[in-house]
């Protein structure tokens, strides 16, 4: 059997297409929150990090995609960086209007750079596992597993860990457990760059229990490449703001959230919805930014106390 | 039962004996001095280190700026606490804040820069500003390089008041970009003591602020309060 092919990408790209292709998907955001690197020359570090994490090699991949059309600006310019060091790179655009033509074809030039379709059965398991994607999610909801455990979970869906016999493992071992669902918190934009949030929010009495970018991973999926571009051309994050917008408003009333929490990453151009999703969703909220990665700052930790108490006092 | 603000600069107790509110202020590292004979489950604790101090029940600064303004403004739909090491403007109607804790240049520690340079004492800053006939404009919105600009402006010839009252004004107008619209604004913190600053966001804002005599002690009051 030959040696799978390990891809990075930087952001969602359909893991159903890169299994497909017989490839291993790598999600290069997920080595980030536990990384003690620096890096030089840089405005977000998410982007920084793992361009240079790529480019020194000190990840073994054979070649990168780059989400550049429907994420995020820094990744356009960082991918680059990395492909001028050697690394074959592919660039994926989502359409921002959402057109499913756009993004088949779109899906048709990855499938070119990763070798062509060798496994048309893996999308349909990928489509199995996302509904236990979706269970979890809804367990979390209900507090019957903990949050840091949903989002560990959740997150994973980008890549399903490079192995779906692993993720499906690691979804059977999530322990059940009786969770405090007071101060029922979302937490949209970016995931936090601080690997233990979760955990922080639920010691300090917030229970988060809705992620938004974990919640698209297990959202969309499909069976063969037409499928792929009908369901993930309505990627939230792809789409103008208003559609993201009420997409939210329907997944936190569904929910009956009581706040939420939006996470901003230092010079990331996500920081400038913040005031119209503040004028959008009908929600105290609370905006928190991060810069490098690590434990939750004693900054940040004050933010979501006083939350909290915020919560309590309406 | 007292109220315990152990803040990034100072520490301020404050109790409630026959109605009237007795308070004690020292360095945050003479914070212990302030709790001797003191159960710890007489104490509800406040500010940044809320809970590294003994204390029966804590509350972030946010809440208990919260209460304490209460005491003395019910109406106050706007509260600015200018901290030593940052500061917080909490909107009370619409339940919101936000803390400004990565740029000096709106908090506390600015004006000590200014003061330090000087060779003066931070109380000081708002007699200067009261002598000043011109105000120089200081555009920096960053601490250490309105430091340099504020050399440049002394060098052009602005006497030191007037530079000083140039540094309050690039203060205040940091400050002012984290203010909400508002009815009743109240500004408390050790900062609020200097009247030039407060005079400068008076002129900024356009607006009448409330200050508590003693705006210290605010926190540490609303400590107390939010408990009993």
């Amino acid at each position: 059997m030959p040696v799978q092919k390990k891809i990075a990408i930087t952001a969602l790209v359909p893991p159903e297409l890169i299994f497909a292709c017989s490839c291993e998907p790598f999600d290069v955001n997920n080595v980030i929150p536990g990384s003690k690197k620096y890096p030089r020359n840089k405005l977000c570090a998410w982007t920084a990090i793992w361009q240079e994490m790529l480019s020194k090699r000190e990840i073994n991949i054979d070649s990168l995609i780059v989400v550049a059309g429907g994420d995020c600006h820094n990744a356009l310019v960082d991918g680059q960086k990395v492909s001028m060091s050697g690394i074959p790179t592919h660039f994926f655009f989502y359409p921002f209007d959402g057109d499913p033509d756009y993004l088949e074809s779109q899906l048709y030039k990855l499938s070119d750079f990763l070798g062509n379709i060798v496994s048309p059965e893996k999308p349909g398991q990928i489509r199995e596992l996302k509904k236990l994607g979706r269970k979890i999610d809804k367990e979390r909801a209900d507090g019957k597993i903990s949050s840091s455990d949903a989002f560990r979970i959740m997150i994973s869906f980008s890549d399903l860990m490079g192995d779906l016999d692993k993720c499906r493992e690691a979804i059977s071992s999530v322990k059940k457990q009786k969770i405090d669902l007071h101060n029922r918190v979302a937490l949209i934009g970016v995931p936090p760059i601080f690997h233990d949030f979760h955990d922080v929010a639920q010691s300090l009495g917030l229970a988060v229990i809705f992620d938004e970018l974990p919640f698209e991973f297990i959202s969309h999926s499909g069976t063969d490449i037409h499928e792929i571009a009908c369901d993930y051309c309505d990627y939230t994050f792809a789409r103008p703001l208003d559609f993201r917008i009420k997409f939210l408003q329907e997944e936190l009333e569904k929910r009956k959230v009581e706040g939420v929490i939006h996470y901003t990453q230092f010079a990331c151009h996500h920081m400038l919805e913040d005031d119209i999703l503040r004028s959008k969703l009908d929600y105290p909220m609370l905006t928190i930014q991060g810069d490098l990665p690590g434990n939750t700052p004693e900054q940040i930790k004050l933010r979501l106390e006083a939350f909290r108490e915020a919560l309590e006092r309406s | 039962m007292i109220g315990l603000d152990v803040g990034s600069t100072t520490a301020k107790k404050v109790s409630i004996e026959d109605g009237e509110i007795k308070y004690q202020i020292t360095g945050t590292h003479n914070w212990k001095d302030l709790v001797t004979g003191i159960d710890g489950n007489d104490i509800i604790s406040t500010g940044y280190f809320r809970n590294l101090v003994p204390h029966r029940a804590s509350v972030t600064e946010i809440t208990a700026a919260i209460y304490g303004v209460r005491h003395y403004f019910p109406d106050a739909d706007v509260i600015v606490d200018i901290g030593g090491q940052d500061t917080k403007v909490i909107d009370v109607k619409k339940n919101n804040f936000i803390i400004n804790d990565k740029c000096s240049a709106g908090t506390g520690a600015f004006l000590e820069f200014v003061a330090n340079y000087f060779k003066i004492e931070l109380k000081e800053l708002g007699s200067f500003h009261s002598r000043a006939k011109r105000i120089p404009a200081i555009n920096n919105t960053c601490g250490v390089f309105a430091l340099s600009e504020m050399i440049s402006q002394l060098v052009a010839g602005y006497a030191q008041e007037e530079v000083i009252a140039g540094m309050h004004y690039a203060f205040a107008r940091r400050i002012s970009f984290m203010i909400p619209e508002a009815q009743n604004l109240v500004l408390i913190g050790g900062t609020v003591k200097n009247k030039g600053m407060l005079s400068a966001l008076k002129d900024i804002l356009q607006k009448e602020i409330l200050a508590p005599d003693e705006p210290q002690i605010v926190n540490a009051l609303g400590a107390l309060k939010y408990y009993c």
